[in-house]
């Protein structure tokens, strides 16, 4: 290629190749080749120009037929390190499909457990309970703050993290998974928490109607502004953990959590603890 | 309020952009145009009534603030829960009379978006199961040598699945949806049993969403704490979700501080005692502070 004979893959293809990830990665999903298709499509313009030769090409896509799902997200940053792997390999640097599908089947599951919960788990959860809060009353403003700035970190940090892979190798891991990305995770999942804390409390409202009234039709027992005066929202929190309890302790799935749900507000309408007022 | 059948058909197109395997990519499709909040502004915008819409993916969004799939197992499948929940309530709330920011109306439409949402992780399923005809094509692609269609495998046919279980199935059930919420309006009064029952799970459904959440984020018990200080400042001092926001920053930051100076003192010792007792480090090293 170039007077060193070095073979380096421009930065036209690696675009190509984040944006056949960016909007790819899912588009071809099988329960059991998930996203593999997608991982196939983005490899093949750097496949392409690294190897001129249509045997050759043939040849070294079966490193990527392998079995592959993780966090899309911050999967990029794996892609990205296979486009470098990949480089060297073309070069003759000792790197064989081998070690280029070893690295990717070592890295996906860790990548998956830490995007799940730091992006679905955290990120997302924290913009949309912002937007929630600015789309009170039926403003589409919070709407559109959500498609706005989460399509923006999404886009950018993804194309961050494909090049930083693609830069460092599998260096460009240790920072999600070192001391420091620890550490980051830690103060991230405590904002998670406030935040989710904050939606329950000023979103979702549990509520009792169970009063008792004396011979004179007197109430001489409010439960709900009793419960209120020991802890406002009490009984949000008591449902949340009985929820929690359920499926972390219990394994119970969210479907079946939800059936339970069911029997208990029918069993509370009935014994009237729970009456949600309607009228036409 | 009805649907005709030109609102059904864009209807049935947003659904093929955002399900889960969506094709609008991952970020665009399932994590923006998939999100309730999203869908309740994208349909408010094709029935007519923006207010509504926003009032129902509000409602609807706080089931699904945590819609994590790991492994690709689905529990409810956003292209359900958005295009066809979120159509069906408005029209519920609308041919009930109901005010659209009143409780009642956010119930409904929760316990219904909820109802379709589970029932339609079936769509999610049946697309990635015809999806493995189009990728069989591509195994023959590969041994053929015929590399470029690769991208026809991964961007062209998935749309036939989704013709199939996406689009069809929501413009159908939009369509004719409408038609049978408005006649069951009739069939349940609002003050019998089984209403009174769905507009109580319609309030409870959301802490289900949270469980799930927390089930991410809760390791340890004193992982409950950040938790129920954010429930506190809300629900007894009514701040708002910016302000709590910039509360937890302040907490964060001192986590950071005090994890990242607890991993250089330790330089040197095995790395995994440090991460194994982080948790209780901390609460010892505050009281330093």
């Amino acid at each position: 290629m170039d007077a060193s004979n070095e073979k380096k893959i421009s930065k036209k293809t690696l675009n190509k190749s984040f944006n056949l990830w960016f909007w790819g990665a899912l588009t071809c999903f099988s329960q059991e080749h998930m996203q593999t298709f997608g991982y196939l499509a983005s490899m093949l313009p750097i496949i392409k120009e690294l190897y001129p030769d249509k045997d050759e090409q043939q040849k070294n896509i079966h490193a990527y037929t392998a079995f592959f799902n993780t966090n899309p997200m911050l999967g990029s940053v794996i892609i990205g390190t296979t486009a470098s792997m990949e480089e060297a390999r073309a070069n003759g640097k000792g790197i064989d499909g081998e070690t280029i599908n070893d690295m990717r089947a070592g890295l996906m599951g860790p990548i998956a457990g830490i995007g799940d919960s730091l992006i679905d788990g955290t990120l997302i959860p924290i913009l949309l309970g912002l937007a929630l809060g600015m789309s009170q009353n039926g403003s589409p403003v919070g709407a559109i703050f959500y498609i706005v700035v989460w399509d923006l970190i999404a886009y950018f940090g993804q194309r961050f993290l494909y090049f930083r892979g693609y830069k460092l190798g599998d260096k460009a891991v240790s920072i999600l998974i070192g001391k420091q990305g620890k550490a980051i995770r830690h103060a991230i999942s405590i904002i998670g928490g406030m935040v989710v804390g904050g939606v329950l409390a000023s979103w979702v409202n549990v509520t009792t109607s169970l009063e008792l009234k004396d011979a004179t039709g007197k109430v001489f027992l409010n439960l709900q502004k009793q419960l209120d005066s020991i802890f406002p929202g009490l009984l949000t929190v008591v449902v949340t953990l009985l929820c929690w309890w359920l499926m972390a302790k219990k394994h119970v799935s969210a479907i079946w959590t939800m059936i339970i749900l069911i029997g208990v507000a029918l069993l509370g309408v009935l014994v009237g603890f729970f009456n949600p007022g309607l009228k036409y | 309020m009805t649907i005709s059948w030109l609102q059904a058909a864009i209807l049935g197109l947003f659904a093929c952009l955002c399900s889960n395997s969506c094709m609008a990519g991952q970020a665009v499709g399932n994590y923006t145009i998939g999100r309730p909040l999203v869908g309740g502004l994208v349909c408010g915008i094709i029935l007519g009534n923006v207010p509504l819409g926003i009032a129902c993916g509000v409602a609807t969004q706080l089931v699904y603030i945590a819609l994590v799939t790991p492994g690709g197992t689905v529990a409810a499948d956003v292209r359900a829960i958005s295009y066809i929940g979120i159509p069906l309530a408005m029209v519920a709330i609308s041919s009930r009379g109901l005010n659209p920011f009143s409780s009642d109306a956010a119930n409904m439409a929760k316990s219904l978006g909820t109802l379709v949402g589970t029932v339609g992780s079936v769509l999610f399923y049946a697309v990635a199961f015809m999806n493995l005809i189009w990728q069989a094509f591509g195994w023959k692609d590969i041994e053929n040598n015929k590399l470029n269609r690769l991208y026809g495998v991964d961007f062209g046919w998935p749309w036939l699945s989704h013709l199939c279980f996406s689009f069809l199935p929501t413009m159908l059930m939009t369509h004719f949806g409408a038609q049978a919420v408005t006649a069951l309006r009739n069939a349940l009064p609002m003050d019998g049993i089984p209403m009174k029952t769905l507009f109580t799970v319609g309030a409870m459904l959301p802490c289900v969403g949270i469980a799930i959440l927390l089930r991410q984020i809760v390791n340890t018990s004193v992982d409950f704490i950040p938790f129920l200080v954010g429930f506190t400042l809300a629900a007894s001092l009514h701040l708002n979700l910016v302000s709590i926001t910039i509360i937890s920053l302040l907490f964060a930051m001192i986590f950071y501080e005090i994890e990242m100076f607890g991993a250089k003192s330790d330089n040197g010792s095995s790395a995994s005692t440090v991460s194994a007792s982080s948790s209780d480090d901390d609460d010892e090293e505050e009281e330093d502070i």
